[in-house]
């Protein structure tokens, strides 16, 4: 069986997208609705701060509870790692992803002023990525063991690691 | 001093609002305040003014504080209180932010490309 379509939502979700893409042109690069209706908004990094603090403060899009935050890793890409924000609605019961990029080097303004959550799910992402989040209050491994060098989930580590146990 | 009744808003943490009336009009004078220093032609600027004046049309009518919570329809007084202070302070953010310039940077052409 297939799940039925929901022309309704999606075409709420098409309306709502195009709504936040004219009120931030700066930093939203893309905005795309998946099949199975979930809005995501492809950002340029510098517009993190931006667009989580609108998703949350304004009237028409009270994001206000940080689901997920992780990375992708696409080594291909010049850019490899995609950090991926998940937003809830409580007010309109609804969600939202938020989509930006980052390398290995450059640091990525941390969602800690805007969503407390965040603080854990920063750390993850910098145990398990290496990506480095500017201004966390307290960034430092949290998964991996005391001494660990390396960082997990990179596509190019490799599924026994580097160490014998 | 029993004037609002003892009542409880129900939601921990959010006291009730003596006078949210006054408080509502303060605020929404306030955003409409910063928003008059952003371009005219920025969309927040168009949106927000349409909300918040939809809103203080409706404060403005109605005196009823039940009644209120019915037709703005976002849930309790207390909260539509919040809410618009969150929307003054992101006003002000705004205004420093400038969202509504053109796109900063275009990502790399294969950067949002799906599957790869």
């Amino acid at each position: 069986t297939v799940r039925p379509k929901n022309e309704v939502e999606h075409k709420q979700l098409c309306a709502f997208g195009e709504y936040v893409a004219e009120i931030l042109p700066k930093y939203i690069q893309q905005v795309q609705v998946t099949c199975f209706n979930e809005l995501e908004l492809l950002i340029h990094p510098d517009g993190i701060i931006p667009v989580l603090t609108f998703l949350r403060d304004h009237t028409n899009a009270q994001f206000k509870s940080l689901a997920d935050l992780t990375a992708v890793d696409v080594p291909s890409r010049q850019y490899r790692f995609e950090i991926v924000y998940n937003l809830l609605s409580l007010r309109f019961n609804s969600r939202i992803r938020v989509k930006t990029y980052t390398d290995e080097l450059t640091p990525v303004d941390s969602a800690v002023p805007v969503h407390k959550a965040a603080n854990w799910y920063e750390r993850e992402v910098w145990d398990m990525f290496g990506v480095f989040f500017a201004n966390h209050p307290d960034l430092r491994r949290i998964l991996t063991d005391y001494g660990f060098e390396g960082h997990p989930f990179r596509k190019d580590f490799p599924l026994s690691g580097y160490v014998e146990v | 001093m029993f004037m609002f009744s003892l009542q409880t808003t129900g939601l921990v943490g959010l006291a009730v609002a003596e006078n949210p009336h006054e408080r509502l009009r303060i605020l929404y004078t306030k955003i409409l305040g910063v928003l008059q220093n952003i371009p005219k032609d920025a969309a927040y600027r168009k949106y927000t003014e349409q909300i918040v004046n939809e809103r203080f049309d409706l404060v403005k009518k109605e005196t009823d504080v039940q009644k209120l919570q019915d037709k703005l329809n976002s849930g309790q007084i207390e909260e539509v209180i919040l809410q618009a202070e969150n929307e003054l302070s992101l006003a002000r953010k705004m205004l420093q932010w400038k969202p509504w310039e053109p796109l900063v940077e275009e990502p790399p052409s294969n950067q949002w490309k799906w599957p790869i």
